[in-house]
């Protein structure tokens, strides 16, 4: 009986000491983490972020970390070249022939398996020559009226003007030489940079659903250089089709073609739900720096800013958080324990223009126009004068961005190497002297010289044109400088305007104030492109032989620093001797991310946050 | 009637395109698409417009443009229609079939909550009219009314998400709250039950202490960090559930559907362990169909041995208590799998999430963990919709519920010497239904336009974020995809509502004339 008793008591024992054990094995133990989740405002829409309806933030994002160039801008807009994928090279350099080459180490591999070739750089060459597509019969696409084939945002660049012929590919396939007529400057910036699964595009063009065999993606990719070298449009147009809508879609499942998801990026999309774009490691991944240990990156998407992504920040729903939000989130933002916040300047700039010419055909006789002589000179000068620039900034900028500054070039931004250079001699500092009181009071004596009421009244009309109503921080501007100018005699009428980006060459307004978007930093700093006689972004009907023969200098061939900074110089001094146009501030790129997160460094160009995203560990 | 219907379907299809047209026109001239690219400063940008310019259609004067549109939906007499595609080459009907269940699903427990809730306030509220309860819900459903959602999401995201979360770390309640939450408690029971002053006051006293018991309890024991009821506590809520649906449905003199109600918790208490078994082994939705199903075979069963003459109403008593017995044992084994859910890292710690509408990190293939899942992430959604639309239905019901109980046939019903049970519940009650019935059919067809801004905040997918996201982005095509769907719904429930109005109240016909 004792006995029995004891072997019971032995055995109950026994079993509660092994449902202890299994218990505490059963507990988790918490790991370190490897998952990041990132904030995005809009949702998914394609896996192909190089056709103009696709490219928003989070397409781009996700096709950055899916696929690995030669390569990429760091946080001080420097060039990163990416060596562990291959090289580029200028192989030959005289002023009517310049020729680029393009190496792809061996051994890279797609995410399927198929080796990369040079070949996988040609397509760039398909997506950007205008001169291309007509001849090989898919569409001009300089002509506003035809969509070509492969619809992408690339044409009508450097590149597109200068290219000659079709690149050529060397015996072995690892190389393109691309061929221009001229040495033009930033070639890396305008080249080919991401390869792109040719083999994947060819099979998935001719109705293939299923990832090849590695001498079927061979055969793939020859057939693709077969097809762009001999013109042969039926293929091109089938591949252009699904080149410019085949990547299109708002989930990816099991059912997705996975010829669509062959990248050969550090990561390759997983799933891509309603909420959530779910990135996981590519275990092919060798054509760039190793990632640092973060194993899955998620993309909550969807999410508006502000308020509802400030909460999701502190609640740890999301890691990562980039927006454009108001004084208030940041400051709810900067309470949650354990998140890091920085606010640092982006490349995109507000500005003011004074309309100088008509641009719709209509005449102009604005209080600004050229043809106005002496007397529009110096309201134009008045008038950018009393723009209370220090104020917008220390009262609309500042409380997001503490280092915020009024901007003294826009043809180099405040960080870049020779800004302070540039900023002390292109004569902005008459647009910074003094306090705005004074700056207002010379404003009012140059706009008396015509117009003696002046200060009493308000005689001269100035049209301004400003869009989005729903914007309040412009609409703060608006205000700050309808009150100002009055003060120099200028009677401002600035509504918010809904389509305000298709009245810009309108006769009707004087001046405009609105962001201008810099997306990458040539040798020009995209500068030319407004002020250039006749440019895309040239508003205002500006045009001057010194500014123009500056921009010729620029655009025409690799110089060096000093004398990029000299010709900056030269320009903006007469931008400013001219006093039609000044930079105001550059919006501040709001980034918050869970402190556990090392490695987070936001770029001021796109891809802002996730530029560096393999650096990134916990 | 024919022709009634004739009448209604061509004034919808004007009502339609009408429309149509105008908010297509006023959305086309409320915005320019290209801003975004006018402020590029890329070389590139003056093509990408000129791409946007031709895919838009936007050289082509929004009236015409109108037209391109209707073109595409006139496609259903040629077999293809096609509503477009968005402006990143996206299908509208597929992103609509994604929105639709989306909206239904965080729309449809709210709506059924706040009309249960609602209507239950709302008698309350009448039978109790000029009373401090009466006052006091008066005061809560305009209160309701006027707030934001906006504000109220940030305050539940606050509180009921970030809080909490916090909260669950070390669930131990603080003193000051568990006097505070049994004070309400007591305060809202004695106002419910009313009465003398001396009931007031016990039901205060009982109701306070109660709750700050349950409270302590739940605070020492750590409850919400492993939550859990067993088949005790289980049985004894059926109990409770059992008293409830009797009190309400047939009154407590009916011996046998008292007795059968009864039984129903004593069965799921016997039924616990197995029960269970079959959701470890089979989980599903399938499953828990099957046991409903099965629940009201017993119901019926136990109710046909308790009855023997007049079984309606004892069986309608049986099945009611033993389905809401399935529920409380359903969310006890919610709670069995709220554990090991709350340390997977998809969740780590943090079961209560302030936005999306599920968490696709999650392991696959539990259904348990797939059902929390989406319960957790309408809470605080539903919760915020229930809060506001909560107290319209408030005071229709009680304004309804007023009329009706001075109507002659109330009198008759008390003159017959009838309980003032079945006086409420069966004379005045179902007629308070009927007006009921219109506002709850549009309000349906509402649901399907989404809520736009609840949606935005909580960032569901659903139609009003489609909707948003159309006016914001300048799509046309989606907007004109969105609006057709909510406005045929709407004019369509409008229709329904007429009708089913005059089959509800015999003393309204709908003529052709």
């Amino acid at each position: 009986m004792k006995a029995r008793l004891t072997a019971r008591s032995v055995v109950a024992l026994s079993s509660v000491i092994a449902i202890a054990i299994t218990g505490a094995v059963a507990v988790p133990a918490h790991a370190a983490r490897s998952t990041v989740i990132i904030e995005e405002s809009n949702t998914f829409t394609s896996l192909n972020s190089g056709t103009p309806d696709n490219n928003i933030t989070i397409n781009s994002d996700i096709s950055y970390m899916t696929n690995m160039g030669l390569w990429h801008y760091d946080n001080n807009t420097n060039i990163v070249t990416n060596p562990v994928l291959g090289s580029i090279k200028v192989t030959k350099n005289t002023p009517t022939d310049f020729e680029v080459t393009y190496k792809i180490n061996p051994g890279r591999v797609w995410s399927d398996g198929a080796p990369i070739t040079a070949a996988d750089l040609l397509l760039t060459h398909v997506l950007t020559s205008s001169a291309y597509s007509v001849k090989a019969g898919l569409g001009d696409p300089s002509n506003p009226d035809v969509t070509p084939a492969f619809n992408s945002g690339f044409y009508t660049g450097v590149y597109d003007q200068h290219v000659v012929g079709i690149p050529t590919l060397s015996a072995d396939g690892m190389s393109m030489t691309v061929k221009y007529n001229a040495q033009i400057p930033d070639y890396v910036l305008n080249g080919p940079s991401t390869p792109f699964p040719v083999h994947a595009l060819e099979l998935a063009a001719a109705g293939k659903k299923s990832l090849p065999s590695v001498a079927e993606a061979n055969a793939a990719t020859a057939q693709f250089v077969k097809d762009v070298t001999s013109y042969n449009t039926a293929s091109l147009k089938k591949m252009g089709a699904l080149y410019t809508t085949g990547y299109d879609m708002t989930t990816v499942d099991a059912s997705t073609n996975p010829l669509l998801l062959v990248s050969n990026g550090a990561y390759q999309v997983a799933s891509v739900d309603v909420n959530q774009a779910k990135l996981v490691l590519n275990p092919k991944y060798n054509s760039g720096p190793a990632t640092s240990g973060i194993t899955t990156i998620v993309m909550k998407q969807g999410i508006a800013d502000g308020a509802p992504s400030a909460q999701a920040l502190a609640n740890k729903d999301v890691d990562a958080y980039q927006g454009q939000p108001t004084a208030d989130t940041i400051a709810q933002i900067k309470a949650i324990k354990g998140v890091t916040l920085v606010t640092p300047s982006s490349f995109a700039y507000e500005h003011i223009e004074l309309r100088v010419a008509s641009q719709d055909g209509k005449a102009y006789n604005g209080p600004f126009a050229a043809s106005g002589g002496a007397k529009a000179a110096a309201l134009r000068k008045a008038f950018l004068l009393a723009y209370p620039r220090a104020d917008i900034v220390t009262k609309l900028i500042k409380p997001i961005n503490p280092d915020a500054e009024v901007l003294g070039s826009t043809w180099t931004l405040p960080g870049s190497p020779g800004y302070s250079d540039v900023a002390a001699n292109n004569g902005s500092a008459a647009y910074n002297a003094g306090t705005q009181a004074e700056r207002t009071a010379a404003a009012l004596k140059l706009v008396q010289q015509y117009y003696p009421t002046a200060g009493k009244s308000t005689p001269v009309k100035v049209n301004l044109l400003w869009g989005s109503p729903g914007n309040a921080r412009r609409t703060s501007e608006a205000a700050l400088i309808i009150a100002e100018e009055a003060k120099a005699g200028f009677a401002v009428t600035a509504p918010a305007t809904k389509g305000w980006g298709g009245k810009l060459t309108d006769s009707a307004y004087d001046a405009h104030f609105f962001i201008f978007d810099q997306t990458a930093v040539p040798q020009d700093a995209q500068a030319c492109g407004t002020f250039k006689t006749g440019a895309g972004s040239n508003y205002t009907g500006y045009s001057n032989k010194k500014v123009d023969d500056a921009c010729t200098q620029l655009q025409a061939k690799t110089l060096p620093a000093s004398t990029v900074h000299r010709l900056q110089i030269v320009a903006e001094r007469q931008l400013n001797t001219d006093a039609f146009f000044l930079g105001i501030f550059q919006n501040p790129n709001v980034t918050a991310w869970d402190s556990a997160i090392q490695g987070i460094k936001p770029a001021p160009l796109s891809p802002t946050l996730v530029w560096n995203f393999w650096e990134w560990h916990f | 009637m024919i022709a009634y219907l004739g009448r209604r379907f061509s004034a919808l299809i004007i009502i339609l395109f009408g429309s149509s047209f105008i908010l297509y026109n006023l959305a086309a001239v409320s915005g320019d698409p290209t801003e975004a690219l006018r402020g590029s400063t890329d070389p590139k940008a003056r093509q990408q417009l000129y791409a946007l310019i031709r895919q838009l259609h936007l050289n082509v004067p929004p009236p015409t443009r109108y037209f391109l549109w209707l073109k595409g939906l006139l496609g259903v007499f040629t077999g293809h229609a096609t509503f477009g595609v968005t402006r990143e080459n996206i299908p509208v009907t597929s992103l609509l079939s994604q929105a639709i269940p989306t909206t239904i699903r965080l729309i449809l427990m709210a709506t059924i909550i706040a009309i249960v809730l609602g209507i239950a306030f709302g008698i309350v509220s009448a039978l109790r009219q000029y009373s401090r309860f009466d006052y006091a819900m008066t005061f809560v459903a305009f209160l309701m009314y006027s707030l934001p959602i906006f504000w109220i999401a940030v305050l539940l995201k606050q509180y009921l998400a970030i809080s909490f979360n916090n909260f669950l770390a070390n669930p131990v309640i603080a003193p000051s709250w568990i006097i505070v939450a049994s004070v309400v408690s007591g305060i809202f029971w004695a106002a419910l039950i009313s009465g003398t002053r001396r009931k007031v006051q016990i039901t205060f006293l009982v109701a306070a202490l109660a709750s700050a018991i349950v409270l302590i309890v739940l605070s020492l024991t750590k409850w919400f960090a492993h939550p859990g009821l067993g088949p005790i506590l289980v049985c004894a809520m059926g109990i409770g559930i059992a008293y409830f649906v009797t009190f309400l449905s047939t009154g407590f003199g009916n011996k046998p559907a008292f007795k059968s109600a009864l039984a129903m918790p004593i069965i799921g208490l016997v039924l616990y362990y197995p029960v269970n078994y079959f959701f470890k082994h089979f989980a599903g939705l399938l499953t828990i169909l099957v046991m409903a199903l099965v629940t009201v075979l017993i119901a019926i069963l136990v109710a046909r041995f308790f009855a023997k003459v007049d079984r309606g109403p004892v069986i309608r008593t049986s099945i009611i208590t033993g389905l809401l017995v399935g529920l409380i044992i359903i969310i006890d084994r919610l709670m069995q799998a709220f554990v090991p859910y709350f340390n997977t890292d998809a969740v780590n710690g943090r079961p209560i999430p302030t936005i999306s509408q599920s968490n696709s990190l999650l392991p696959p293939g539990n259904f348990w963990f797939g059902l929390l899942d989406t319960l957790f992430h309408l809470f605080l959604p539903t919760i915020a919709l229930t809060l506001i639309s909560f107290a319209g239905y408030v005071r229709y019901s009680r304004g309804t519920l007023l009329e009706v109980l001075n109507q002659d046939y109330i009198r008759t019903a008390r003159a017959k010497g009838l309980t003032e049970r079945t006086v409420v519940m069966r004379h005045a009650f179902r007629n308070t239904l009927i007006p009921l019935t219109t506002i709850i059919v549009v309000d349906f067809a509402a649901i399907i336009g989404g809520a736009i801004i609840t949606e935005r905040v909580f960032a569901w997918q659903g139609m009003g974020t489609l909707f948003n996201k159309a006016i914001t982005d300048l799509d046309l095509n989606l907007l004109m995809g969105v609006f057709f769907v909510t406005s045929t719904l709407a004019v369509l429930a409008n229709l329904a509502a007429d009708l089913l109005y005059s089959a509800l109240d015999p003393r309204i016909r709908v003529v052709g004339k």
